[in-house]
């Protein structure tokens, strides 16, 4: 019991220390650590927050979310609408764009944990590819494009940006062929 | 049921929400977003001072015989002020008579107060061979007027990472009614001139 509470004041911590001016601003200086660091970490913790749930409410949301659907469809959309290079544009400028992301993003953790073990193998496998593709998609899109697309991030940053997806795009490739030829788990999933 | 009903639901009103804050699929940068603002919303454009290269006090007002196209330079810039420039130098070549007959004027507006002084906003100019009775370079006269000048154009600029700036860069014209009423990317100089000569040959037959 002792430990769960602390849990959950360690998630509320971490959701604070993100939302502090000087946090936020550090970390959205750079298009690398805004995208790589800052909403990953938001959707972590809705995604921890999930898991803490109460039961009840758990099941009174699974009534709504058989295998898992609404929950996929709603986490597919917000990733959408951050992947809008006008839209972190936006977060950066307009501080109402900032509060949605910070509700949305862990709005997002939270579908998914609660929907992502309901959901049938064959969707989990098309969506990883796809999420996975996404990746290399971006990545390369990034390292590509002679123009910037966020109008406060360099091009430089953009770049690098495109490299480091494609780097964790290729790693996180790596294990799951590691997995699925030899049955080695670097990371249970 | 109750899925379907929920899923339905959020997937109708996610494509509803991605399909407006994208301007119904046609804007998905702030740069796009900006652009496609002025051509449905023009906007007047207020009066600032700004100050040319021959020391005097100008404002966009001042200006009310046809049309003006705009860029924003800084001196010390070292990629793409140079092709704006270019391409206004090439405005000023293509469009001869109709600076002669003052339907249109060149400006280019300095976001670098400080360090472009009238004497450097001259050089720059002469680096372009600008003739400076058709395009005059200026710079804002305070701070303040400064941001209010790129937040009515919308231009972001940051610090690059060798002391100098990246920024927004396109070609803003505004009409004879002092208006803002279209913004042209540095790669589309063809699609400006056409749209010039068209808007221009507009203002002829008046």
């Amino acid at each position: 019991m002792i430990i769960k509470i602390k849990q959950e004041w360690l998630l509320l911590t971490a959701f604070v220390v993100l939302a502090l001016p000087p946090m936020q601003q550090f970390l959205e200086q750079s298009m690398v650590t805004h995208m790589l660091v800052q909403i990953p970490v938001l959707a972590i913790i809705g995604w921890m927050l999930g898991k803490k749930l109460p039961e009840n409410w758990k099941s009174k949301i699974t009534l709504w979310n058989r295998w898992g659907i609404t929950g996929m469809v709603l986490a597919v959309i917000i990733m959408t609408y951050w992947m809008l290079p006008r839209v972190l544009d936006a977060a950066i400028s307009e501080w109402h764009f900032e509060l949605v992301k910070f509700v949305t993003v862990p709005i997002m953790g939270i579908a998914l944990s609660l929907s992502w073990p309901l959901l049938n193998p064959i969707a989990q496998g098309v969506l990883k590819l796809e999420f996975w593709a996404t990746f290399m998609r971006l990545g390369w899109l990034y390292l590509d494009l002679p123009d910037r697309l966020c109008a406060n991030y360099l091009l430089s940053d953009q770049r690098i940006l495109g490299q480091l997806l494609l780097l964790s795009g290729s790693a996180w490739a790596i294990t799951w062929t590691l997995r699925i030829m030899f049955g080695i788990r670097i990371i249970k999933t | 049921m109750r899925t379907f009903l929920a899923t339905v639901f959020i997937a109708i009103t996610g494509s509803l929400i991605l399909w407006v804050s994208t301007d119904r699929g046609r804007a998905f940068t702030v740069e796009e977003a900006r652009r496609l603002d002025v051509r449905e919303n023009p906007r007047s454009v207020p009066e600032w001072h700004l100050q040319n290269q021959d020391l005097e006090t100008v404002t966009i007002q001042d200006w009310h015989e046809g049309f003006l196209v705009v860029d924003f330079i800084y001196t010390s810039c070292p990629s793409v002020c140079l092709i704006l420039s270019s391409g206004l130098k090439s405005l000023q070549k293509d469009f001869a008579p109709e600076l002669e007959k003052n339907n249109l004027r060149l400006l280019s507006i300095s976001f670098d107060p400080e360090k472009d002084t009238p004497q450097r906003l001259k050089e720059h100019l002469s680096h372009f061979s600008a003739n400076f009775k058709y395009w005059i370079a200026a710079r804002p006269v305070s701070s303040s007027q400064k941001k209010a000048i790129l937040d009515f154009f919308k231009v972001i600029v940051i610090p690059d990472e060798y002391g100098g700036y990246t920024h927004s860069a396109g070609y803003h014209v505004i009409d004879p009614q002092g208006r803002l009423v279209a913004i042209f990317g540095v790669e589309q100089l063809n699609e400006l001139k056409e749209y010039l000569t068209q808007v221009l040959n507009k203002e002829n037959d008046h």
